[in-house]
């Protein structure tokens, strides 16, 4: 009764929390109790991981499981292959990842699925042959558009403009930047922007302010940079407005770190960005999670579930072969909505 | 007991048994016992199986080791082969995607490790004023270099033919293949260090290398072959790292040069040059293992146990210079 209190009480202040309205009735949470969950991210000291980790965290200890937090030593698949073998010595119960090289984890996860595990990955994938599902952001082909349209109206149609990414291995981030391309390559009015260098770095706060510093350096011309990762967009934000730099700044970022750079004026370095909700993220992948060790899901196309509060959600083919879950389209933050979203996350 | 020349040999056995515990080595296998022991009370699922099972990725740390304490018994230091294991891989996963068969892939892995080891020594041996710190540092940068342009955008291969791969990290029961190949390697390297004129001349450079030059020890020949030995071993480590990754990407062996120094550093070999044990290195490469595992086990996090690990390495280095101090201050207090 107690739990069942306390997890009404938890998904209430969710809702409230993130302005959701349509909330209807109450939402039937699933039953996890007993069993354990793990979650991996991408690195240790990323804002963004660390909102996805308390969202899959909430969502397990309000069904009744246990929740296992892991963030590899270093953000290499290396380090991700240790954490995993790890878990699967702990006899967890599902392993959600987000992978830092779509391929190097398969030989650990194969051993993790021949142990029972339940493996999904959410926000950066591994190959279809190591997952039962992926968690989704949101479909590659609308970030693709929904950046290049940004880059395209921030640079005022034509002029140069640079791409400032993660590790060059980033999967999820691979394949917006190439679906950027294909953007630009499909539709004329994009002919006048010159795509200039994709430059990595590699989500360290240092590295990407040297690697903003070197595009300044390189491109005099150049109008727009579009990070399309949190740690990258800060750093770059933070190069340009401290030094007035007329290039302007899109991307992917945290609303509560971008915060002092969103504006519309000269003084700010970024007139606008887009992200998805990572605690909403990190929900979905633990309900994805639970519902799979329930059995309720197998991870095929076709099959749909109840993520609580979140409503229904439905497994799609997804074009690696395998299937995703997509959480849903990218929320722009301006002037008008930062302040207000940054006091979320 | 005692002999027509007067000496005696009674008491021999006592003072060796004595040493054998005192030695760092003695200290290090009390310290292995005591990390197991401290891992099993952590955590139930601290068990030999699955202590086994988490090994091979460390293990293929540990082949880099053997040839580090050479090198750093010569007083020489090599951060290399990190980036060596990641360009043999690379090359290794390119050549078997683009048709390679198997054993050709394994032959040219062990080769690109023993080229960079080469050209490490080459360098270092023709130009014997540079410091091998900064040429392995540059070394290891144009190594990654080439790694990353062979594998172009995207810095990441995927063996199609993982499956022949797959074969090597497999198991006699449920002690991995890679064990076995571990330990037979570290006797040998313990075995020529210990007990052959070869072995002796590494000490004898690493404690005065122009005494030895004088001495008839052709020094640079032996810093080639070791270096040349430390490629082979890396293009070995990267084998068994193929074989756990299905693969190869930029990051692929990023640090290995620095953990492999701090196991062998922990295991009592000077950076100095001159001093250290195959033995003690490799209890305490196993030390470190079964730390990082049986935390990892028990949720620590990862950044707090490369913080466990930094300050047990301190420790380790600070302990003979503690010892001395309090030994030294004996002295001075009995003088007085």
């Amino acid at each position: 009764m107690k739990r069942k209190m306390l997890s009404a009480v938890l998904c209430a202040a969710m809702v409230l929390s993130m302005g959701v309205s349509a909330f209807a009735e109450e939402a039937s949470l699933p039953d996890a109790s007993g069993k354990t969950f793990a979650i991996v991210t991408k690195s240790a000291g990323n804002p963004f991981n660390e909102r996805e980790e308390s969202g899959f965290q909430e969502v397990i200890e309000a069904c009744g499981g246990t929740a296992i937090i892991k963030q590899p030593e270093a953000a290499t698949a290396d380090a991700q292959v240790s954490v995993i073998q790890s878990l699967i010595s702990q006899g967890v119960d599902s392993i959600s990842i987000a992978a830092n090289d779509e391929n190097a984890l398969q030989a650990a996860l194969e051993e993790a699925t021949d142990e029972g595990i339940k493996v999904s990955s959410f926000d950066s994938k591994v190959n279809a042959d190591s997952r039962l599902t992926f968690v989704n952001q949101a479909g590659v082909s609308e970030i693709g558009v929904t950046l290049m349209e940004a880059v395209y109206d921030i640079a005022g149609g034509e002029g140069q403009w640079a791409i400032l990414s993660a590790t060059s291995q980033a999967a999820n981030q691979n394949a917006w930047i190439e679906a950027m391309k294909a953007t630009m390559e499909a539709d004329e009015k994009y002919a006048n922007l010159e795509l200039v260098e994709v430059a990595y770095g590699d989500d360290e706060l240092q590295k990407s302010t040297d690697q903003t510093q070197a595009l300044l350096d390189k491109y005099p011309d150049l109008k727009v940079i579009c990070a399309p990762t949190t740690v990258g967009i800060n750093a770059a934000a933070k190069v340009l407005q401290d030094k007035n730099s007329s290039v302007k700044l899109t991307g992917l970022g945290l609303p509560s770190e971008m915060k002092e750079y969103i504006g519309d004026d000269d003084a700010h370095s970024c007139p606008y960005m887009y992200l998805w909700n990572p605690i909403d993220l990190g929900r979905l992948a633990a309900y994805t999670a639970i519902a799979l060790v329930n059995g309720d899901i197998t991870g095929a196309a076709g099959e749909s579930f109840e993520a609580g509060e979140m409503g229904t959600f439905e497994i799609v083919e997804s074009d690696d072969g395998g299937t995703e879950i997509i959480l849903g389209a990218p929320f722009k933050f301006d002037a008008s909505n930062i302040e207000e979203w940054a006091e979320v996350y | 007991m005692a002999g027509k020349s007067g000496r005696t040999i009674s008491a021999a056995p006592e003072k060796a048994w004595k040493t054998t515990i005192f030695s760092w080595e003695g200290i290090m296998v009390c310290i292995f016992l005591a990390v197991n022991i401290l891992c099993m009370c952590l955590s139930p699922n601290y068990q030999l199986k699955n202590v086994l099972r988490e090994m091979p990725k460390y293990l293929a740390e540990i082949f880099l080791m053997f040839p580090m304490v050479y090198i750093l018994i010569l007083g020489d230091i090599d951060l290399t082969v990190g980036a060596t294991v990641c360009l043999a891989a690379s090359l290794g996963c390119l050549a078997s995607n683009a048709g390679l068969p198997m054993i050709l892939v394994l032959v040219l892995m062990l080769v690109v490790g023993t080229v960079c080891g080469f050209v490490n020594g080459l360098v270092l041996t023709k130009f014997t004023e540079l410091p091998p710190m900064i040429v392995t540092l540059a070394t290891q940068i144009i190594f990654r270099g080439i790694a990353e342009i062979a594998l172009g955008s995207g810095g990441s291969v995927s063996l199609a033919d993982y499956k022949s791969f797959k074969v090597l990290a497999g198991k006699v029961g449920i002690v991995p293949y890679i064990f076995f190949l571990v330990i037979i390697i570290g006797i040998i390297f313990a075995v020529v260090l210990a007990k052959t004129t070869f072995g002796r001349k590494l000490y004898a450079i690493g404690s005065n290398s122009v005494a030895a030059e004088y001495a008839g020890i052709h020094v640079q020949k032996i810093r080639l072959i070791v270096f040349t030995i430390t490629g082979l071993m890396a293009g070995l480590g990267a084998i068994f790292l193929t074989s756990v990754l299905y693969g190869a990407n930029t990051t692929t062996g990023q640090g290995f040069e620095l953990d492999v120094i701090a196991m062998a550093v922990f295991g009592g070999v000077s950076t100095a040059g001159g001093k250290g044990k195959m033995a003690g290195a490799m209890i305490s490469a196993f030390t470190i293992v079964c730390l990082r595992i049986g935390l990892g086990l028990v949720n620590v996090n990862a950044q707090v146990i490369l913080i466990i690990l930094g300050v047990l390495l301190i420790l380790a280095v600070m302990l003979p210079n503690i010892v001395t101090m309090v030994k030294n201050q004996k002295k001075t207090a009995a003088r007085r």
